[in-house]
């Protein structure tokens, strides 16, 4: 698979418009020559199939090659914002999964009544509200406003909590409509009758019995969302002026930085990967029918 | 919980919007040097820098981003400086000579310098620095474009350098005196090798102490700097004892950070955050003109209908520059009329009025050249093909904007512009290859010879000759004047260019380029470089 998608980058990076040498010398001009000069000591001037096998060649020996704007192994360029993105990620998703949970029990439990309607606007409103604008709203209030927490940079909880909070709100309104459909799912089922039936309490009934079964499907979205969660981090890092891999893709993708694209895609399609297996694994864990199966 | 208090956030923030925001103050200080240095700057603090995008690589040798120029020019020095009324004064060298037939440079160094790690200055330092520019494994950028027809470095003796060139080249001293071709320590660039960039050492008066791509750069006070050229107002060490640079990459951010106390700087913000900051007491807005190539549209000689001058000059005609400045530039910008912004060195002022917005005089040229609206939809054709333009944008400078106003004024006139934004790499190949008619380019330098990146016919195929014009006449112009050494003449040979551009009319030109940068008003002593770009924060305290 990660062939595939090695190969389907490097065509794809080709077939976009743009010259990297050429891109290279826009900053600060150069002459036909120039372009010429450069181009070849990027070995851009062989033919691509030349290029496309070097490529391989170096990817098997696990070098994902230079970039050529940094001029640094992409893998270096690549570590240094990662942890960055990992952490904003997992924060936003804490966020979700946190806020979207319990909004989406409270409707449930609540179901039909004034809270269930407001947390189903609400879950439309953190759906529909693009992360450009709710972002920008969060700094004013939060920091120029009432100027409780740091607009951009990062380090510490304080950096994060903005971005994870932007993030991770846009994220949780699909969770909590999940939550609340699978719940109520599961507390019409007969065995919820029988428990009840059989005198348990009302925590151990919701805790035990119902959420871990509503929960099946809302790992799978949580799994999915984990995907929009990284794509979020790109606008989100953007504005809060972090660093990470989101910005370094879309840097990477506008001054057609081959080796470097390839690099991050490859590291994507390898954490999609990772994340669909570890969404089965914990699968298993919370059902029991899934391992015999 | 969470939601509820955004609900009353978002309630209050509406109320406040409708009030009117925040309170309006006093005026701003506009320009690069107008404060009053009546008290003593204070010494010590540290000062927060916003840089716009984060640049890609950080070696001045090799990377091109202004953005690298802004930080690095206080870890550098030069061999030469050029001051604000643009007079080529000592740096690192303490005088030089040009040989009669001005292929030979020999500069006489200034003793007892030492870079960062101790490495002493002398003149097997400046021919390594110009010999790694110039080899083609450096893949430099910009400085080795800089270097001209930089043949080789001859050492004379430890404080005496010859730089030898293969045909004469103005703009050697302009270049020396940019941070590019600043002087790095040999031993810390052999050392590092590609990892210089995180590691750099100069001589100047901060130190690089660290790097961490994507989020910060700082810099701190190098205690044992002596040896400011003449263009600082001080002497001795810096007073900051630290200056952290951070990345704000998105526009509207800029301000924000800078009214959250988080930055002390700011660079190129946007015209409505200026106008705001502009009129707050806390700051001050910093309005630096960028010497070089206005904001313009090449017009592509070459494609039909814009291969037809009367078509051309029709559409600068057409063009009202006037509100298309102060409607999205806020009249921070000045209108121009030619190749080069009016801070350039050798910039005319021959072309200013030219082609003035005379919508009537654009009709007359169009049915001239044979343009008439005959089915009467509102746009002029000819032999059958409708009068439409295409015109390729990138969508950052506020060029989709000045697209839009450029479309309904040439509207007016009959003429359909068809509007393309498009990714930075699409634009530049569609320019390239000379599938536009309008295409937007700017190149910023205080040398006139930036005009023969975009005007020689040499570079009109796979170079930044977006006109796609090959003029014998212009031609011989910028080759002259990259080769005339005395000035006067230089600038009479770059005047006439400048009007022999604007008569073939191949680029529309918008505005000049105003660099707008905004300070906390504590912020002392903050002057720009002649390039408009690089801050002197030598000069820079911080008022308790």
């Amino acid at each position: 698979m990660l062939w595939g998608v090695a190969t389907l980058v490097f065509v794809l990076m080709r077939l976009l418009p743009g010259d990297p040498a050429t891109l290279m010398l826009s900053e600060g001009g150069g002459s036909a020559t120039a372009v010429t000069e450069l181009r070849a000591a990027l070995g851009l001037d062989e033919s691509l199939w030349v290029q496309y096998q070097r490529y391989l060649f170096r990817l098997i020996r696990g070098d994902l090659g230079t970039s050529l704007f940094t001029h640094r192994p992409v893998v270096v360029t690549i570590a240094e914002q990662l942890p960055s993105t990992i952490e904003l990620a997992l924060a936003a998703m804490g966020v979700a999964i946190v806020v979207g949970g319990s909004l989406g029990l409270l409707a449930a439990l609540r179901q039909g009544t004034w809270v269930d309607a407001l947390v189903t606007g609400l879950s439309v409103v953190g759906v529909s509200l693009p992360i450009y604008w709710s972002a920008l709203l969060l700094i004013w209030v939060l920091s120029i406003w009432l100027g409780w927490l740091p607009a951009t940079g990062q380090g510490g909880l304080a950096h994060l909590m903005m971005p994870a909070l932007v993030l991770g709100f846009a994220s949780s309104g699909v969770i909590a409509r999940l939550v609340r459909a699978s719940l109520l799912e599961v507390l019409s089922q007969d065995f919820m009758v029988t428990a009840r039936a059989k005198g348990l309490g009302e925590g151990v009934l919701l805790l035990r019995h119902a959420l871990k079964n509503a929960l099946i499907p809302v790992i799978t979205v949580i799994g999915l969302q984990f995907g929009f969660l990284l794509s979020g981090t790109v606008v989100t890092e953007t504005i809060f002026s972090r660093q990470g891999i989101g910005r370094l893709l879309v840097q990477a993708i506008l001054w057609k930085d081959f080796p470097l694209v390839q690099g991050i895609v490859l590291l994507a399609a390898l954490v999609y990967t990772m994340m669909n297996l570890s969404v089965d694994i914990v699968y298993a864990l919370l059902d029991p029918r899934i391992r015999y199966d | 919980m969470l939601r509820g208090r955004h609900l009353i956030i978002w309630l209050v923030v509406g109320l406040v919007l409708a009030g009117g925001g925040l309170a309006a103050c006093q005026v701003s200080v506009p320009g690069t040097a107008t404060e009053s240095h009546t008290a003593v700057p204070s010494q010590g603090g540290k000062l927060t820098f916003g840089l716009t995008l984060a640049p890609s690589g950080l070696d001045p040798h090799v990377d091109a981003s202004s953005e690298l120029g802004i930080p690095l020019t206080s870890v550098y020095d030069t061999l030469i400086y050029q001051s604000l009324d643009g007079r080529f004064v000592p740096g690192l060298a303490e005088r030089w000579e040009v040989s009669e037939d001005g292929l030979v440079y020999t500069f006489y160094l200034r003793r007892n310098v030492a870079f960062h790690d101790g490495t002493p200055f002398n003149a097997e330092a400046v021919r390594f620095n110009l010999d790694r520019i110039a080899n083609p494994e450096t893949k430099s950028r910009k400085a080795k474009g800089m270097l001209g027809p930089y043949e080789r470095t001859e050492v004379i003796d430890e404080y005496t350098v010859r730089i030898r060139l293969s045909t004469p080249y103005a703009p050697l001293l302009d270049s020396l005196s940019q941070v590019y071709l600043g002087m790095a320590s040999p031993t810390a660039v052999q050392r590092w090798g590609v990892e210089y960039q995180l590691h750099q050492v100069g001589t100047g008066p901060f130190l690089f102490k660290e790097y961490v791509p994507n989020d910060h750069l700082t810099l701190v006070r190098n205690p044992a700097y002596a040896w400011g050229p003449e263009v600082y107002r001080h002497s001795g060490p810096a007073y900051l004892d630290e200056i952290v640079f951070r990345f704000y990459v998105d526009p509207s951010v800029r301000a924000l950070a800078l009214e959250s106390g988080e930055a002390d700087v700011m660079g190129e913000l946007p015209p409505q955050d200026a106008n705001r900051l502009k009129s707050d007491g806390r700051f001050v807005l910093y309005q630096v003109p960028v010497p070089g190539q206005p904001l313009q549209f090449f017009l592509n000689t070459t494609r039909p209908p814009t291969d037809d001058l009367r078509v051309r000059q029709a559409l600068l005609y057409a063009t009202d520059r006037q509100s298309i400045v102060r409607t999205i530039f806020q009249e921070f910008s000045p209108v121009a009329y030619g190749p080069l912004n009016s801070g350039t060195t050798g910039y005319s002022p021959n072309v200013v009025g030219r082609y003035e917005y005379d919508p009537g005089r654009a009709i007359a040229l169009l049915e001239e050249a044979g343009w008439r609206d005959q089915d009467g939809d509102g746009i002029r054709e000819k032999d059958g093909q409708p009068l439409t333009l295409q015109a390729y944008l990138m969508s950052w400078g506020y060029l989709p904007e000045v697209g839009q106003m450029l479309q309904a004024q040439f509207r007016s006139v009959g003429v359909r512009l068809e509007l393309e934004t498009v990714a930075f790499p699409a634009a530049v190949e569609a320019a390239g290859q000379g599938k536009h008619h309008l295409a937007p380019m700017t190149f910023s330098g205080s040398d006139p010879s930036v005009l023969n990146l975009t005007f020689l016919s040499a570079n009109a195929d796979g170079g930044f000759n977006w006109s796609k014009v090959r003029d014998a006449e212009l031609d011989r112009l910028l080759t002259e004047g990259v080769q005339t050494l005395d000035p006067t003449r230089r600038a009479e040979i770059y005047a006439q260019a400048q009007t022999r551009i604007m008569d073939l009319a191949l680029i529309l030109p918008i505005r000049e380029y105003v660099n707008l940068n905004a300070a906390r008003a504590s912020v002392r002593g903050l002057q720009y470089d002649r390039r408009g770009w690089f801050p002197w924060l030598y000069d820079v305290s911080l008022e308790p």
